[in-house]
């Protein structure tokens, strides 16, 4: 589903990603992890197509199309999701009318018709629900306001309104006390099926426990410098990012 | 009827001041004559303002000098009825009340308990000096000299004494009709609440549907104790239509201002805003909303001035232009010896749409007295990167995520609006004026 080759890309003129190779089949659940400044986040930014991150070299492939060729906004509808670190407040833009616009454009896309608004007001309660989220949130603008909490799990109501082929969730799992981090968990494993994957950037372990991974890779400047499945995860944790380097080195 | 005395002055110098000044000697003496000469000589004093002058630094009237003005004449009773198609969506149960060149077309109004509309010509048959009275002293300052122009010029106008607590809104539609281009307008307004009483008020600006126009308007409020008003004054007229517009309002004790002032067309337009909280506690709540597009040029001042104890002035303004438009906003709170523990917070904001765009906020304070607690902030800027890529990330297209970020900055003064239905007709008359309008109708 997704094939990127030697990706590489700077941000403010400085080189972040030093040749990315990595390739998830449908299906697939695959962690990212490494320390701080390793380049994790910038990676889900490319794959998502933030436009002031420069890419200097390599290729990236989605569901057969040239990613980097594509904008944003056309990456989106094709089915990528990015669950963002740091969610975004809009104040003023409504949380319901963002969402039912976005899975407007993606079923425009798609030649189907628009949502009906109580078709879609059902849909986003139900999805709410599930999320444990209170109905309060209809009437708020977009993260305005929100808890730490609050926000990452909007982000994992957005992905679940929007069933995207391929997640990326940047550091969904920061900022979460265990009860959060079930819920957040809960709501990316309905959406795991055969015909999705999903990338889980994150710094530790323990959302590894509740979404468990097929592969897991090291990220350290800008490399990948070590696959492997979720004993890989424990390993780290056990040992810290350091084991890997040094294991690279020596 | 004799032609007024000439005033005697220093020859005029530029066009229009040389077709203001015709138009005085050409105009009937009435009853206020003694008042409008003291204007009119006041405002010939002063002259047109320019980029010197400390309140006009962003705007320079050449094209308005330039230009040979031809007063407005009375609309005929041959005249075509009011037009049909009036393009804002006006709340549906408000009180309607048109003004045609300033005067106000009272035949057709209902009777509103609570409400007595007269006409300012009529006034002043009946007490000239009573009026004058009313209408105040003619200021010295270059700050009211368009005021003065009006106080000078105007032919009609329209008071509004209200007494009682007004449960549907009074619309007042100004528009500008004659056959020639060039034409001047002085419409007035003179509002006085009594005691305790109630009323939304709104000024709808139409101005002429075609041709070069100018109208300096005039408005007086008058907040007796306790009364509360919601005024709201909303520029739309056309794209060659220039206005400068004089507000000035006089709060008493315990009396409570909501003041939205909306500029949404014209090719110039020049807003103040001079209000007086006069009684302790006070309170004004004072919000701009201005969009600049095409080549528009927006310069709203905004004075409040406490002088009174235990006052409040309240200021928003949230100011967006695109093309190659200019809109400037300067703020000013004056706080006299007087007003110990008055508080005030004025708060601009501006979005840059366009390369080509400018804006200016400045906001500025004069205290005189401890004990106050004044704070203000002024931010321009383009619409954020975060939130847009965060929108496109959702499948979002541009242009749809642009508008809806521009609509939630103008958010914080649409929601100030008591009034949902005026609030409606006033969203309706500004999204036709944001880029990408169709989309946003859907998001209503």
């Amino acid at each position: 589903m997704l094939k990127i080759e030697n990706l590489s890309a700077r941000v403010a003129g400085k080189d972040i990603l030093n040749g990315i190779d990595l390739s998830i089949d449908a299906g697939e659940v695959h962690a990212i992890m490494g320390p701080n400044g390793s380049g994790k986040s910038t990676l889900a930014q490319v794959l998502a197509g933030r436009e002031d991150y420069e890419v200097t070299g390599g290729r990236i492939s989605f569901d057969g199309q040239d990613l980097l060729a594509m904008k944003p906004e056309v990456r989106a509808r094709a089915g990528l999701f990015l669950g963002f670190q740091y969610p975004v407040e809009i104040p003023g833009v409504n949380n319901v009318y963002l969402l039912k616009a976005a899975l407007n454009a993606k079923r425009k896309a798609a030649n189907l018709p628009e949502v009906d608004a109580y078709e879609f007001l059902a849909l986003i309660k139900q999805k709410m629900k599930f999320m444990e989220m209170s109905e309060g949130f209809l009437t708020r603008g977009v993260n305005e306001g929100f808890s730490g909490g609050e926000k990452k799990r909007n982000e994992i109501l957005q992905m679940l309104v929007l069933e995207p082929k391929l997640a990326i969730l940047d550091e969904t799992d920061s900022g979460l006390d265990i009860d959060a981090l079930k819920i957040v968990a809960k709501g990316v494993n309905s959406l795991r099926d055969a015909k999705r994957a999903v990338v889980l950037v994150t710094h530790y372990q323990r959302l590894l426990d509740y979404i468990v991974p097929d592969r897991v890779h090291v990220l350290s400047g800008g490399r990948i410098l070590k696959s492997g499945d979720k004993s890989l995860a424990l390993e780290l944790e056990r040992r810290g990012y350091d084991w890997v380097k040094e294991s690279r080195v020596a | 009827m004799s032609a007024a005395p000439r005033a005697r002055l220093d020859p005029p110098q530029s066009a229009a001041l040389v077709a203001f000044a015709a138009q005085w000697r050409a105009r009937a003496v009435d009853a206020l004559y003694p008042w409008r000469e003291q204007a009119m000589q006041r405002f010939l004093r002063l002259g047109l303002p320019t980029t010197g002058d400390e309140s006009w630094r962003y705007t320079n009237l050449r094209r308005l000098a330039a230009v040979d003005f031809v007063a407005a004449t009375a609309p005929s009773d041959e005249a075509p009825p009011a037009e049909p198609a009036f393009s804002p969506g006006v709340p549906p149960a408000a009180l309607r009340i048109d003004l045609v060149n300033g005067y106000p077309q009272l035949a057709s109004v209902p009777k509103l308990p609570g409400l007595t509309l007269t006409s300012l010509r009529e006034l002043a048959r009946g007490n000239a000096a009573d009026l004058s009275t009313r209408l105040g002293a003619p200021s010295d300052s270059e700050q009211h000299r368009w005021a003065l122009l009006n106080a000078a010029l105007f032919v009609d106008g329209l008071h509004l004494a209200i007494d009682g607590r007004l449960d549907v809104p009074l619309l007042l539609v100004h528009r500008t009709r004659g056959a020639t281009a060039n034409t001047a307008t002085y419409p007035r307004i003179l509002i006085e609440a009594a005691r305790g009483s109630r009323a939304t008020i709104i000024e709808w600006h139409l101005g002429a549907a075609v041709a070069t126009s100018f109208c300096n308007s005039a408005t007086q409020v008058s907040l007796a104790q306790e009364a509360h008003i919601e005024h709201y004054r909303i520029f739309a007229a056309g794209a060659a239509a220039m206005n400068i517009d004089s507000l000035e309002i006089r709060q008493a004790a315990h009396s409570r201002c909501k003041q939205f002032t909306v500029a949404l067309g014209g090719a110039l337009l020049r807003t103040n805003l001079h209000a007086h909280l006069d009684g302790a506690a006070a309170e004004l709540e004072s919000f701009s909303l201005l969009a600049g597009s095409a080549a528009r040029h927006v310069d709203c001042l905004n004075v409040a001035a406490h002088h009174a104890p235990r006052t409040h002035s309240h200021q928003t303004a949230r100011a967006i232009a695109g093309g190659t438009s200019r809109v400037i906003f300067n703020s000013k709170v004056v706080v006299d010896a007087g007003a110990a523990h008055a508080e005030s917070q004025q708060s601009s904001r501006g979005l840059l749409l366009s390369p080509g765009a400018e804006i200016d906020t400045r906001p500025q304070l004069e205290i005189h007295t401890d004990e106050v607690k004044c704070a203000h902030g002024a931010t321009t800027g383009r619409l954020d990167p975060n939130m847009m890529f965060y929108m496109l990330s959702r499948g979002i297209d541009r242009p749809t995520a642009q508008s809806l970020l521009v609509y939630a900055f103008l958010a914080d003064v649409l929601t100030g609006m008591s009034s949902s239905e005026t609030r409606t007709s006033i969203e309706a008359a500004l999204i036709d004026q944001l880029p990408d309008s169709e989309i946003l109708r859907e998001f209503r």
